[in-house]
């Protein structure tokens, strides 16, 4: 690992070279492979301890399968992760199920991410159990009270079912879930994507004030660039499987160097008419959308540091500027 | 007079758990070439109310209890089921949120669009094609005459939309409601789309009613807004009135709630609360309850008029709240205060 | 548009919530008690709830009441059509069709509900483990069911019989071990669809056992549609019992079932037709209400008009 590498290996967590693959199978007389769609394709990253990472990308980027990778509900096809130097990827299914607590995650619809015939409270002593198998009674009580206060619940509804809340709600339970086992590690996964404008501002802050004061690492993951600049220390811009740029969050916003990150700002409708009209769109051609989703990638250097910390992807990209149309 | 003129139209749906009032005296007009942008959150009565428009309601449990809706000078409410149809795709289209779910995945697309022209119109086959083709093509869909064959599930869901959009918009309808057309979409992807309405809008002059919660979507690409809360539009002007000079305490609080690229705030403005449960019945003001304005006095009686201003800013003016400190003052800059 | 519009309806119904209003410790409601509200309004389906543990009170407590003994014949009285004293009549034999008709509603039902219970118990487990573990091992265990269902069901039964003899404990055994096919199909079906929701994703991220996933996660989540198709697996059980009885393969004389009764019945229907009308309207009568009620389950518990 060179010194221009994002990851390096004393950090918080640290994913090295990292890929996802899955085999589409093959056919049934020829027993040709269907081929391989690389979901996530050599990510190196790290993270400190305290820092909340963004990742945005479009659909289909492996923004989503990079996270269940991380939280390690799919084991990685290649590469490496380690958590506390410890080596993630190594352990056994076994070894793993005891060091989840380490690692939680918050997912998008809070409609289903709750076991709809358990009480709040019946699944926040589930979770508080994990780490605390011995605790009981009252004091087991005054975790699940304390937890609910937290992420800004009344706790006279514990005894509540999920189908019993708003989205807003629901997402805040989901939320007090992930933090029960005082995990080192939160990664949540386009949070506030389900929920109303209004309410998603309070998960937003929500989410800010619990990593500051509890000095959670956080990975954020979102297709809203706006919502992951508001929260984020750093932003990692990932396309087609891999992290095509990552840098601080205002440097990812205010000076992107990559074409398709620049793509991607420039089609961000603002909430402003006047600057709406002068805006000049940076429109890409279509995805290439038959072909191996590989086209473009070629081994080597991945990253280049543009910046101290900003790095950019040096692989040729597979879509050309579009002529103008707007 | 306006292409399309909605006075007074309310709709409940009639459930076993109480009367939802979905949409509650919504007046709107709109003219030929002029894109209307509806702004509001799940459950404010968008949707419902271009249902109504079209005579998409279910009912029941859904009933239109009163008003009027005309288009191009007769009241579509007073409409047979037969004569509706006759309107629905040909004179007025929809394009609804999910482009996955609505094409039929089991005809090819030139089956679904030559459909279309052939219910409204006495073409033959070949010509049909003909203009499928064509309007394909003008909704930026590359090798068209091959890819019209093809089946919906052969297409990402950013062309399935535009093929959605080919076919509202084949038999060059006056009046085009798009229901969230992009919600659904990647950001790259709906910027297209968008640009794709806008520009078959200028050439035809086709009428938009453009739903959506995004209140960036509307900035860029309408001409006029009304922003619904809790089943009443509780304020409406042209795009820069709502932008630059928003009157009413839920558009203040709105639009300082999104995150914006420009933010630097440390911590987003919030709304406190829930929107409202339309089973009940509101006093004075749906808003007050999760209003940051200082209050001045308890709401009473029924919700006051949509009242317009001299320069065409309408306004449900309520005088519950004194709203003359700038918003950044009273908005909450913490959770705390819920969290308590 | 019906999907559509659905949608719209459910947004609305959304619409009304229920916010807190007290700081009292407040009692949440179940889905379960939510679907019971629902089927308490379904009248349909609490009349014949009432009218089926009418039957079951008239079986079990009613020979207890009776005069009269199942077994106990008088030739003299032979097949007496309905009197103040044999309400019901009597068979051929001179035996109380009433006494009759009660033991052998207790024997149906006894067959219909422990033969579901158990198809219910090895369907649910086995089901929701094969569709939890997935891959090789849901493969093998569903082609095990597979092959028992490519079984003729007559010769199965009837090779049971020449293995181990004829008992009623066999009938149970015969019927469970058929039944219970469905029930595993229709659990797997509904786990490996539950599986991908993001409730048993989050359980399984916080380290929880396979095991506490499968029973406290997915399980009670799947229950709904298994209860309703164990209701309606219970007539289908008493049919089939009545099935066997008719071949000679099910509940020997003197012992008696429904199937028995109007086997018996049939083969004097032309004489003596209270033999076949009274237990066959008892058997119709069971078969109705429970069919009714499981329809007023399949509403109640329905998830999409319990979601929100």
């Amino acid at each position: 690992m060179n010194s221009s590498s994002p990851a390096s290996e004393d950090e918080f967590l640290v994913l090295d070279a990292v890929s996802q693959h899955f085999d589409l199978g093959k056919h049934l007389f020829s027993r040709a492979s269907k081929g391989v769609v690389k979901a996530v394709n050599d990510v190196s990253l790290s993270i400190s301890k305290g820092e909340i990472l963004g990742i945005v990308g479009e659909s289909g980027c492996g923004k989503t399968t990079l996270s269940r990778t991380i939280m390690q509900l799919l084991r990685p096809t290649s590469g490496r992760i380690f958590l506390e130097g410890n080596e993630l990827s190594a352990l056994s299914d076994a070894d793993i199920r005891g060091q989840r607590i380490n690692f939680q995650m918050i997912f998008q619809d809070p409609y289903a991410s709750l076991n709809p015939r358990l009480t709040v409270y019946t699944t926040l002593c589930e979770a508080i159990r994990t780490r605390h198998p011995g605790l009981k009674g009252e004091a087991l009580r005054e975790r699940v009270v304390e937890l609910m206060r937290t992420v800004g619940l009344n706790p006279a509804q514990m005894n509540r079912y999920p189908h019993e809340f708003s989205g807003g709600q629901r997402q805040r339970v989901a939320i007090a879930r992930a933090l029960a086992p005082e995990p080192k590690l939160v990664i949540a996964d386009e949070p506030v994507s389900a929920l109303d404008v209004s309410i998603q501002s309070q998960i937003l802050n929500l989410l800010k004030r619990l990593s500051a004061e509890m000095e959670l690492t956080m990975i954020f993951v979102s297709h809203d660039l706006s919502v992951v600049r508001y929260i984020a220390d750093r932003i990692a811009v990932m396309y087609r499987g891999q992290i095509i740029e990552l840098g601080s969050a205002e440097v990812i916003v205010d000076d992107p160097r990559h074409i398709y990150t620049k793509a991607l700002m420039s089609a961000i409708p603002l909430p402003d008419p006047r600057s709406e009209r002068e805006r000049e769109r940076i429109l890409l051609e279509d995805e290439p959308s038959s072909g191996d989703p590989e086209t473009g990638v070629s081994e080597g250097d991945i990253l280049e540091e543009v910046h101290p910390g900003h790095f950019v992807s040096t692989r040729p990209f597979d879509r050309q500027l579009k002529a103008d149309r707007t | 007079m306006a292409l399309l003129d909605v006075r007074s139209l309310t709709t409940s749906f009639h459930l076993r758990s109480g009367i939802v009032r979905a949409a509650q005296s919504i007046d709107l007009s709109l003219e030929r070439g002029e894109t209307l942008g509806i702004v509001g959150e799940s459950g404010s009565g968008k949707s419902v109310t271009c249902y109504s428009i079209m005579g998409l309601i279910p009912q029941p449990p859904g009933r239109i209890e009163s008003g009027e809706v005309h288009f191009d000078g007769q009241d579509l409410l007073k409409l047979s089921d037969e004569e509706m149809r006759q309107i629905r795709g040909n004179k007025i289209s929809m394009i609804f949120q999910d482009p996955m779910t609505s094409l039929n995945p089991y005809l090819r697309i030139s089956t679904q669009l030559t459909e279309a022209i052939r219910v409204h119109g006495d073409v033959d086959e070949k010509e049909a094609l003909n203009r499928a083709i064509t309007a394909l093509e003008e909704v930026g869909i590359p090798d068209a005459p091959k890819r019209v064959q093809s089946y919906p599930h052969e297409f990402s869901g950013g062309m399935r939309q535009r093929v959605m959009i080919a076919m509202a918009l084949i038999n060059d309808p006056d009046l085009l409601i798009a229901d969230e057309p992009t919600t659904a979409l990647d950001v790259t992807v709906q910027a297209r789309v968008l640009d794709i309405i806008k520009d078959r809008q200028e050439r035809l002059g086709t009428a938009v009613i453009l739903v959506t919660h995004d209140l960036g979507v509307v900035a860029g690409t309408c001409d006029r807004v009304q922003v619904m809360y809790a089943g009443q539009v509780v304020e409406s002007g042209d795009t820069d009135q709502i932008f630059y000079d928003p009157k009413h305490a839920y558009t203040r609080s709105l639009q300082k709630a999104i995150p914006s690229l420009k933010a630097k705030d440390e911590v987003l403005y919030t709304i406190a609360g829930t929107p409202p449960d339309l089973s009940k019945s509101v006093a004075g003001c749906a808003f007050y309850p999760r209003c940051p304005f200082p209050k001045v006095k308890e709401p009473e009686g029924p919700v006051p008029e949509l009242v317009e201003l001299p320069d065409g800013h309408c306004l449900r003016e309520c005088g519950y709240c004194d709203r003359s400190q700038p918003i950044e003052e009273v908005l909450a800059q913490d959770v705390e205060e819920d969290v308590q | 548009m019906t999907a559509r519009t659905a949608k719209m309806v459910e947004g609305a119904e959304s619409r009304i919530s229920s916010q807190p209003t007290a700081d009292d410790l407040e009692k949440g409601s179940s889905l379960w008690s939510d679907a019971w509200h629902r089927l308490k309004r379904n009248r349909l389906a609490m009349i014949s709830l009432f009218i089926f543990f009418g039957i079951v009170l008239f079986c079990v407590i009613g020979p207890f009441f009776s005069p009269h003994d199942a077994q106990e014949q008088d030739l003299l009285k032979g097949a007496l059509g309905p009197s103040a004293q044999h309400w019901f009549g009597t068979d051929t034999l001179g035996r109380d069709l009433m006494v009759r008709t009660m033991e052998g509603g207790r024997i149906s039902l006894l067959v219909g509900l422990v033969a579901t219970l158990v198809a219910l118990a090895i369907g649910v487990i086995y089901g929701a483990t094969a569709g939890y573990l997935g891959g090789r091992v849901d493969a093998v265990m569903m082609r095990i069911v597979d092959t028992l269902y490519a079984l003729p069901f007559t010769i199965f039964v009837i090779l049971l019989m020449v293995a181990f003899g004829r008992s009623l404990w066999l009938i149970f055994v015969a019927i469970g071990a058929v039944e219970w096919l469905s029930m595993a199909r229709i659990v797997r079906a509904g786990v490996i669809g539950l599986k991908k929701q993001e409730f048993v994703e989050a359980a399984v991220s916080l380290g929880y056992s396979h095991s506490r996933i499968i029973v406290r996660h997915l399980i009670p989540n799947v229950l709904g549609p298994v209860i309703v198709i164990a209701t309606l697996t219970v007539p289908a059980v008493m049919l089939l019992e009545a099935f066997l009885s008719f071949l000679g393969l099910g509940v020997q004389p003197p012992n008696a079932s429904w199937g028995v009764l109007i086997n018996e019945g049939q083969q004097n229907m032309d004489i003596y037709p209270w033999l076949l009308i009274l237990p066959a309207f008892f058997f119709a009568l069971t078969l109705f209400t429970l069919n009714f009620l499981g329809d007023g389950l399949r509403d109640a518990l329905d998830p999409k008009s319990s979601k929100d």
